[in-house]
């Protein structure tokens, strides 16, 4: 059904759609410039400048290497939640708290009534998709995973908050619609980790994506899938992208017995580790994919955003999957 | 009702200023090899040392050492048994936050002590009690990959084993409170019976010391008369995720001493006496209620430095004016 939906959306992508989740290594000069821009020591006009350039090169590579739905690489972004904190209004930005080992965020403060007052993303994903003839993804962060990861010192509880930020987000998704976007990915990580309020996450899902004529692909990782799966597959969208890489197992009984009925974006190489996985190696992957689901469902990718790697390895482990994928679509 | 201040287990490792983040920066450069682990235990020493300073000043008579050199509370402990192989990333609870995933491959065996080294170092660093804390079996079992035991009961009473056994350590050692952290109980109240032989061997172990059980992300309403029949002195409750669990505990009545997690650890929004004084007026008004503690929900460091600090401030305040004022 939801290759359908492409179709009808003008989209005409082949069996295995190859993709990412969305973010990708930021080269160093970036690093430099976005360090030099926080301490008030370069211009915004000349780091967006550098921002582009970095834009542009990921996706003339994601050109190359042959994926055929692209993201803009979020060049522009630092974490994804507080980058649209950021720009909303009802938000503060926050101080540092740990993430995990080594790395740290700035986790926002939700200190007023959240607004959308501009577009976010938009001129982002203008710019990447006048760089290609391939559907660019829109790329956001949910609202429950933007409450979640948010702390809250205004709304009196939780469902409020994910209430008033799902109602503004969905002015971003109308806003990239409006503007061509077909394919709109909309990461909620936070999804899987309170079976207690997978109502509440799987409402203000609805509130953003509801009667929006686009392919909605929503991003969950790094958490229990089982005591969610049932609800997972009631959200509102048409492609779950699950972190699957290393654990299908954990999957495989109950989507036996419980028929998993959207398009999946199957995770088939770890963000995590420096390992590149062999052509042979995401091959078994896929072939497993393809006896748990719909060949017609199963799009490929890797289990997360790729920031967490260099370019190096990214490059590597994108090249392995366009060309497993490649083989893999001679078979079937 | 006595009321003591307690901290309930981590503290942020590093602040916003740059002098806030030597932690930070040591790590990155061991990744680099510009310095050695010799080079990174002095800094993350140093860092316990502010941690625990931190906690004194503010007020808080019951200290822990912040959990400075925890990578995070599942592969610090597992990570030191043999058989147990440290693996990929795994989401932590609810949080956004991480843990390395164990994999148990073989039967494990306990190798060297699991937190009572860094409990030394903080108590001779520490004007006041300091706390060891231990993550429990059933959470340790629960988040592992369990490859060596027949099920998941073999591989809690296994660890069950280890975890008595570090007990019996820390008590020797002086420890006055050991708290054994066991937020997965919540999620997989099943356990909870489970838990009760793993907690008689460890009370077997303690000494003098005060054994104490602490729950958190997660309701505990409904499991609450369960766990106070669990055979531990003290019994902690995060009070941020329920809605009912003041009525529970004052219409079945207190059979021991609470940690009373009513400070917010995942939030920054400050108490007021509102969100506070009720429920203490509620259960300081039922008989045979003896010390309670009063502590954040859960460890600290999901808050940004400067915030906990504030947070534990503003609790020995709220005790103080409790105590103080016409509730004494």
């Amino acid at each position: 059904m939801p290759r359908i939906k492409l179709e009808q959306l003008g989209l005409y992508l082949p069996l295995l759609p190859t993709t990412t989740v969305g973010s990708l290594p930021k080269p160093d000069y970036l690093l430099t410039a976005r360090a030099q821009y926080a301490r008030g020591a370069m211009e915004y006009a000349k780091l967006k400048e550098l921002e582009e350039q970095a834009t542009r090169f990921w996706i003339e590579k994601q050109d190359e290497i042959g994926l055929d739905v692209l993201v803009d690489g979020e060049m522009y972004r630092g974490d994804m939640v507080a980058y649209f904190a950021e720009t909303m209004k009802g938000f503060q930005t926050g101080k540092l708290v740990r993430s995990y080992g080594n790395r740290y965020y700035r986790k926002p403060v939700i200190a007023g009534a959240v607004e959308w007052c501009n577009p976010i993303t938009l001129d982002w994903w203008r710019y990447a998709q006048s760089l290609t003839q391939k559907p660019v993804k829109g790329m956001l962060t949910g609202p429950y995973t933007v409450m979640d990861w948010s702390f809250n010192e205004y709304y009196a509880n939780r469902r409020e908050a994910a209430v008033a930020i799902a109602r503004e987000i969905r002015k971003e998704v109308e806003a990239l619609v409006d503007a061509g976007a077909k394919i709109i990915q909309i990461d909620e990580p936070a999804i899987s980790t309170r079976v207690d309020e997978l109502d509440l996450a799987r409402e203000v899902m609805e509130m953003v994506t509801d009667g929006i004529a686009a392919y909605f692909i929503c991003h969950i990782c790094y958490g229990d899938f089982l005591p969610v799966y049932r609800h997972m597959l009631s959200l509102s969208v048409d492609n779950l992208d699950l972190e699957t890489c290393r654990r299908t197992h954990i999957l495989e009984d109950y989507i036996a017995s419980n028929r998993f009925d959207k398009d999946i974006s199957y995770g088939v190489v770890d963000v995590h580790s420096h390992k590149i996985e062999s052509e042979q190696t995401i091959e078994a992957s896929i072939r497993h994919a393809l006896t748990l689901f719909d060949k017609e469902s199963i799009w490929i990718g890797p289990d997360c955003g790729l920031k967490t790697r260099n370019s190096e390895e990214s490059i590597a482990k994108l090249t392995n999957i366009v060309k497993a994928v490649s083989n893999i679509r001679r078979e079937i | 009702m006595r009321l003591i201040a307690a901290s309930t287990g981590s503290f942020p490792r590093i602040g916003d200023g740059s002098q806030e983040q030597q932690l930070r920066k040591a790590l990155a450069s061991l990744d680099r090899q510009e310095i050695d682990l010799s080079g990174l235990k002095a800094v993350e020493e140093e860092v316990t040392r502010e941690a625990i300073a931190l906690q004194a000043v503010a007020g808080v008579d019951l200290l822990t050492d912040g959990h400075i050199r925890w990578h995070d509370a599942v592969s610090h402990v597992m990570g030191k048994l043999q058989g147990v192989q440290v693996g990929p990333l795994s989401r932590f609870f609810d949080t956004n936050t991480y843990y390395r995933q164990p994999i148990v491959q073989e039967k494990i065996v306990w190798q060297r002590p699991l937190v009572l080294d860094e409990f030394l170092f903080a108590q001779r660093n520490a004007p006041k009690p300091v706390k060891p804390v231990l993550t429990g079996p059933c959470t340790l079992a629960r988040l592992s990959v369990n490859q060596a035991y027949g099920n998941t009961d073999e591989l809690m009473e296994a660890i069950g084993i280890v975890i008595a056994e570090e007990v019996k350590a820390l008590a020797e050692a002086g420890a006055a409170v050991i708290q054994i952290d066991e937020p997965s109980l919540l999620q997989n109240p099943q356990d909870i019976a489970r838990l009760r032989p793993l907690l008689e061997a460890a009370n077997r172990c303690k000494g003098t010391s005060e054994l104490a059980l602490y729950t958190y992300f997660g309701d505990a309403a409904p499991v609450c008369d369960e766990l106070q029949q669990l055979p531990v002195d003290i019994l902690g409750l995060d009070f941020t995720y329920s809605t009912n669990l003041v009525e529970i505990l004052t219409g079945s009545g207190i059979g021991k001493k609470l940690g009373l997690g009513l400070v917010d650890g995942r939030n920054t929004r400050m108490e007021t006496e509102a969100d506070i004084f009720p429920v203490l007026e509620a259960l300081s008004a039922l008989p045979g209620v003896d010390d309670c503690y009063l502590n954040p929900s859960c460890g600290l460091e999901y808050l940004p430095k400067e915030r906990a600090v504030a947070k534990l401030k503003n609790m020995v305040g709220l005790r103080d004016k409790f105590i103080g004022g016409k509730h004494a």
